[in-house]
């Protein structure tokens, strides 16, 4: 217990340890450039036999329901979450309830403080909440095979009932790192009701992260700026309008083998999420791709000048950088039965973005 | 915000009749001290289920339907920027049997248990966890305190819009019974 308190202290409490009596020097805080020097050890997070289940159910006195929504005619509309679950796969659309891993304990969920210098934002302390991260072919599983074995790919989760060798007697992993996860929704507007139901199986996050840091440039007026990867991969994410007690209904689009990588926000174009002072609205903004000498570019190349050309390998390695792009690809897409085949969209860069919510009613 | 948290803790005050001196405990003392049984904890934590305290026209009793009676936790992303808010948060969680205690793993976990051997903090969830009528409004607003002015007069949705308070609800959700929730977090650091 002793040791990891000791490892533990640091991380939790290490501001609370207020050095006592013998010095008077005078507190001061740290800037960003100070934090960026830490490079503290980070928090690991692994979630072990979980499941999560809730759901309305006015039978056994549960609630769970979203209000607050109104129709185009200015009703309000009631979703009843019939039930919202995270399981071992297998779950049968969150019947089976069955305890699931998440991370692994070596190479767990984590919290932790980056140098900025060592991931392009020099001089910024960047805290960053990651899960497990992909690794080397030869290490990993397959991303979306539920029955992957090690090699397959570069997924670190492994599928329920994995078989692994203890030392020479083969064993089974039932929990697996790769949980089932459903919402299912029921949409009361008026006399009118609609069922919307998301399940996905084996579902797989490995190599997400978001990175929250203080953009304080005489622009950017102190924004919390971000960068979102999300990496999303399923052998099947279903949509349906299907009842609770007949989930497996045809009313559906499945989309099998489902991978998505979500790339929102990059070291040159944070991400800001913010709330306006004046219309309290949500905002959300990536700004356009710039460089101190982008005026010597001409005609989309270099002007022949150094700077020319040191702008136009920015913007090559911005181009080409695979790391800022998104890809979303269904190995099969199937809607009530009718097979459309595959579906990719792929290197899709987010050049720009400026979302500003407002209420109706204003 | 009324808190009523029991703790079925059993406390141990030991009273000592020596007068020995304090010392130190060092790094290689502690680290001969062995896991404790660690904390069973069973509690119930209401938040404004009859009101707060404020009653400004905002706030108020929760028997008056014009008044928002649940607490508010506002947080900001931006300087002088707009606030996000979790308003109007009121009800109860009750639990039994959260568990905090240190393990010590050498097994299983498909063969990464004797890897990894080390103690982790274990956090182990509730064998019953319970809500009456829990409820909050995820939301934004112009400024953390509906009794504050917006930044405006300015530019706003057709034209521009007055300084009076705004707030943008998304949606209210409210919970009730018992849930299901297993498990165990383990916590430790990593290199």
């Amino acid at each position: 217990m002793s040791k990891l308190i000791k490892n533990l202290f640091p991380q939790f409490l290490c501001f609370m340890i207020a050095p006592v009596g013998f010095v008077n020097a005078e507190l001061t805080s740290l800037s960003d450039n100070d934090l960026s020097e830490v490079d503290g050890a980070g928090i690991g997070l692994v979630m072990d036999d979980f499941v999560f289940s809730h759901g309305n159910d006015t039978a056994n006195d549960k609630t769970f329901k979203i209000s607050g929504l109104t129709n185009s005619n200015g009703d309000a509309v009631t979703v009843n979450v019939n039930q919202l679950y995270i399981a071992r796969s297998g779950s049968n659309y969150g019947t089976n309830l069955e305890g699931v891993n998440l991370g692994r304990l070596d190479n767990p969920y984590e919290i932790d403080i980056l140098d900025g210098d060592s991931i392009g934002l020099t001089g910024e302390a960047v805290l960053q909440i990651s899960t497990s991260k992909k690794v080397d072919l030869a290490d990993g599983y397959d991303c979306l095979d539920v029955s992957a074995v090690q090699g397959s790919g570069e997924c670190s989760s492994r599928p329920a009932n994995t078989v692994w060798d203890n030392a020479g007697t083969p064993e089974v992993w039932q929990n697996g790192e790769r949980p089932d996860m459903g919402l299912e929704l029921e949409l009361q507007d008026g006399i009118n009701t609609s069922n919307l139901n998301f399940n996905a199986s084996s579902a797989v996050f490995d190599g997400s992260y978001v990175r929250l840091w203080g953009d304080e440039t005489e622009v950017n007026n102190g924004k919390m700026a971000a960068e979102f990867r999300l990496n999303f991969y399923t052998p099947e994410l279903e949509i349906s309008t299907c009842s609770q007690s007949n989930q497996a209904c045809g009313s559906s689009i499945k989309m099998q083998d489902f991978e998505m990588e979500l790339a929102l926000g990059n070291t040159f174009q944070p991400m800001y999420l913010g709330v306006d002072n004046i219309t309290g609205g949500l905002t959300m903004e990536i700004s356009a791709i710039t460089h101190e000498y982008i005026d010597n570019i001409v005609g989309g190349v270099s002007d022949g000048s150094a700077a020319g050309n040191t702008a136009q390998a920015f913007f090559e390695d911005y181009y080409q950088n695979e790391d800022y792009r998104s890809n979303i690809v269904i190995g099969d897409l199937d809607i009530s039965g009718t097979n459309l085949g595959s579906s990719k969209i792929e290197g899709m860069l987010i050049q720009y973005v400026d979302v500003k919510f407002r209420d109706l009613a204003l | 915000m009324k808190i009523q948290f029991q703790l079925a803790i059993a406390l141990l005050f030991i009273t000592s009749f020596s007068s020995a001196e304090m010392s130190k405990i060092n790094d290689q003392e502690l680290s001969e001290v062995t896991g404790q049984s660690g904390v069973y904890l069973t509690g119930e934590i209401s938040i404004n289920e009859e009101g707060g305290t404020l009653d400004d026209g905002y706030f108020g009793d929760c028997a008056d339907a014009n008044l928002v009676c649940g607490a508010r936790l506002g947080f900001q992303t931006q300087e002088n920027g707009g606030w996000f808010v979790l308003d109007n948060i009121k009800g109860s969680i009750s639990f039994e049997g959260l568990t905090f205690q240190t393990r010590e793993i050498t097994s299983g976990f498909g063969g990464d248990g004797a890897l990894f051997n080390q103690t982790v903090l274990e956090i182990g969830m509730p064998e019953n966890i319970r809500m009456n009528d829990f409820q909050f409004t995820l939301a934004t607003a112009c400024s953390d305190r509906p009794t504050e002015n917006c930044a405006g007069p300015g530019p706003g949705p057709g034209g521009v819009v007055d300084s009076k308070f705004k707030q943008v609800d998304f949606m209210t959700v409210e919970m009730s019974g018992e849930m299901t929730l297993e498990g165990n977090l383990l916590v430790f650091p990593t290199p």
